[in-house]
């Protein structure tokens, strides 16, 4: 998949209509605000508090901030995009509210309407921020309660309200359904990558993203190779095959949860043991770390990023990689929710590293990497390409930097979004999957 | 009852009883806020370690941010630094710390005190003019900023006035002194000055959090 491919430029075309169909809430100004109260204080519990309680107004996180330091707009400033929340928290939690409610005015809805901006088109909750604060206040959490709360209030930018709408209602994303998995199923069997579709049971069930099956197909015929050559007992779902949750993105806790229903029934159902989640970093931290906790339970079944899959099976000795041959040197960008958010930093190294590749590192990397400006929905909002492409500059000074080969990434979106900047700038570092990589590089 | 009695007498009892309730009341209400456990499965097990690891590293300057942060890296230093040597280590606090505790400890040359508490009045004057004119602190201040940072520069200042006897009777510039510093007690447990509490519990509860997933916070 290249930026010039029919599809890439359909792709494209599809996110630019997103915003054509406004979601109507039919809710009055009250009930928006009230909704947007309850969230709040349901969300702000003893850890949030601590934090609200311990910032110092320093602006250390601005430095950290990818759109910050692209643009020096200090808006952008992560304490300052969680601003409205502190100040609820102070005058309607805190232990010293009843100081503070004479002297503080009260949350309006016009300001969360401004804020919508600053959360959902500034930030991508890439959490770099998490790790500067000098009082170890995680940011990107009261970034998550601010979308929870403008999510209640119906105040959701309108591509990422229609793409959930377009999950709650149909279970589908970008007009991917079941008949649309089916089809590329079909396509890819042609070319002797055979898909175990809806299998009765099965040790593993893989996941794929509606991207995937209408951008990347590559991706999934490369994970099908990598669980058949590592005798892997697997099956996709037509039922429940999508792992992407709008709810994450948005902060519709019910979306949420209803997309975590459903992969959790299935894998119950088809006594899946492991839940593999394919090059989605927003999907593996939803399945990994966010589902229990919205479903009220402890999974029944281990959750496993395809990278984490793979470098598993590599040490076990069931999946064996050659040298490879078409690029000798790499470099590795981590996705936040699949790195700094979800702690897959060696996996996807191991791997590459298994295939003999000179892994060249970027001047942030791991749990320092710079977002490649797009996650967390930020691609498809259209109000937020100006800053989404200077951030993405600053992603492709440091991967230029390195001189590698080819840039790889677990994540499509992140590769999405790479794909977008190298389209509008004429940047031409390949820009590839770990996945498929693995799978071009099986030994014989 | 002199200026001088009344500071060292009703003043400072009240506003060290301002100061313990205030810090105790903001600290268990925080703490007394129901708090729902992970489900989520550990990647690792996290715990003292992960926690206390945080708290002595998170303010550490070596890694990739630093360039962007040398500033308020290194007077943040400097400025706690020459705050604790002028408080700790000047005779006359440390006698009225044994007043208090009952123990005492070597004093430092005033000469070397004297040094480090006009670095801390010069950097804290920085740091406010900086407040009031970088953009993105000058957006996200409020007044608990200002106010913060102008009660901490008065007891320095007035404590460098009545060691040199500049501008009065010494007696009259030490009441000034200490009344100034039961006006930062009073304010501590209301404003940002709290941090220096609540920092502690923040660095944990950060240390466990990204460490049960693996990621040194």
């Amino acid at each position: 998949m290249n930026v010039s491919s029919p599809a890439f430029t359909e792709f494209r075309h599809s996110l630019a209509n997103l915003a054509g169909n406004p979601q109507e809430t039919g809710m009055s100004d009250d009930e928006r605000l009230a909704r947007a109260r309850s969230t709040f204080i349901a969300k702000l519990n003893r850890r949030t508090a601590v934090d609200m309680e311990t910032c110092i107004h320093c602006g250390m996180c601005a430095e950290a901030c990818h759109f910050y330091i692209a643009t020096e707009d200090e808006r952008y400033t992560p304490a300052y995009k969680i601003d409205p929340l502190r100040r609820f928290y102070r005058r309607e939690v805190s232990p010293l509210r009843l100081l503070y409610r004479p002297i503080t005015r009260k949350m309006d809805l016009d300001e969360l309407k401004e804020w919508s901006e600053l959360v959902y088109e500034a930030c991508t909750g890439c959490g770099r921020c998490d790790m500067m604060c000098p009082m170890g206040i995680n940011i990107s959490e009261g970034i998550n309660i601010m979308r929870e709360g403008l999510a209640a209030a119906g105040l959701v930018p309108d591509e990422l309200n229609a793409l959930q709408a377009e999950q709650r209602q149909s279970n589908s994303l970008f007009g991917v359904g079941a008949a649309e998995l089916k089809a590329v199923a079909a396509e890819l069997a042609q070319h002797g990558t055979m898909l175990p579709l809806d299998k009765e049971s099965a040790d593993i069930l893989v996941l794929t993203t509606a991207v995937e099956v209408r951008l990347f197909p590559e991706a999934i015929a490369a994970c099908a190779k990598v669980m058949e050559k590592s005798g892997a007992d697997w099956t996709i779902s037509t039922e429940a095959f999508e792992a992407s949750n709008l709810g994450l993105i948005t902060g519709d806790k019910t979306a949420l949860r209803a997309a975590f229903k459903r992969v959790s029934a299935k894998a119950k159902e088809i006594g899946a043991a492991t839940v593999i989640v394919p090059e989605s970093g927003h999907a593996y931290q939803a399945l990994r770390w966010e589902s229990a906790n919205a479903l009220g339970e402890e999974l029944a079944f281990e959750v496993l990023a395809i990278s984490e899959y793979i470098a598993r099976t590599i040490k076990a000795g069931s999946l064996k990689l050659k040298p490879a041959t078409e690029i000798k040197s790499v470099t590795y960008h981590d996705p936040c929710r699949l790195g700094r958010q979800g702690g897959v930093f060696d996996e996807p190294r191991e791997a590459l590293q298994a295939m003999g590749l000179d892994l060249r590192e970027t001047a942030s990397n791991r749990r320092e990497n710079l977002c490649c400006g797009g996650g967390c929905g930020e691609y498809a909002i259209s109000h937020g390409a100006p800053i989404r492409q200077k951030a993405f500059e600053l992603k492709k000074h440091e991967l230029d930097d390195t001189q590698a080969d080819a840039v790889v990434t677990g994540c499509n979106n992140c590769r999405i979004n790479l794909m977008i900047g190298a389209e509008e700038t004429g940047w031409d570092m390949p820009v590839v999957s770990l996945v498929e990589t693995v799978a071009s590089n099986l030994a014989e | 009852m002199t200026l001088l009695d009344f500071a060292r007498g009703p003043a400072l009892q009240w506003s060290l009883i301002i100061l313990v309730t205030g810090i105790i009341w903001r600290i268990v209400g925080a703490l007394l806020l129901s708090s729902r456990k992970d489900l989520s499965v550990a990647r690792r097990k996290s715990g003292l370690n992960d926690g206390l690891g945080a708290i002595a590293t998170r303010s550490l300057p070596a890694h990739t941010f630093e360039k962007r942060i040398r500033f308020q890296h290194v007077t943040g230093y400097a400025w706690h630094l020459a705050l604790f040597v002028t408080v700790l280590f000047f005779g006359p606090h440390i006698l009225f710390f044994e007043s208090l505790l009952g123990f005492s400890w070597p004093a430092l040359p005033n000469g070397i005190v004297l040094f480090s508490a006009a670095v801390a009045l010069a950097i804290l004057i920085a740091l406010l003019i900086r407040r009031a004119n970088h953009p993105v602190q000058k957006l996200i201040s409020n007044a608990d900023d200002y106010i913060s940072v102008i009660l901490c520069i008065l007891p320095l200042l007035t404590g460098i006035l009545a060691f040199a006897h500049i501008g009065g009777r010494y007696e009259t510039l030490l009441a000034i002194h200490l009344l100034s510093i039961e006006a930062l007690f009073i304010w501590f447990p209301f404003g940002k000055l709290m941090h220096s509490a609540m920092t502690f519990p923040a660095r944990f509860q950060a240390g466990t959090s990204f460490g049960r997933k693996g990621i040194k916070a």
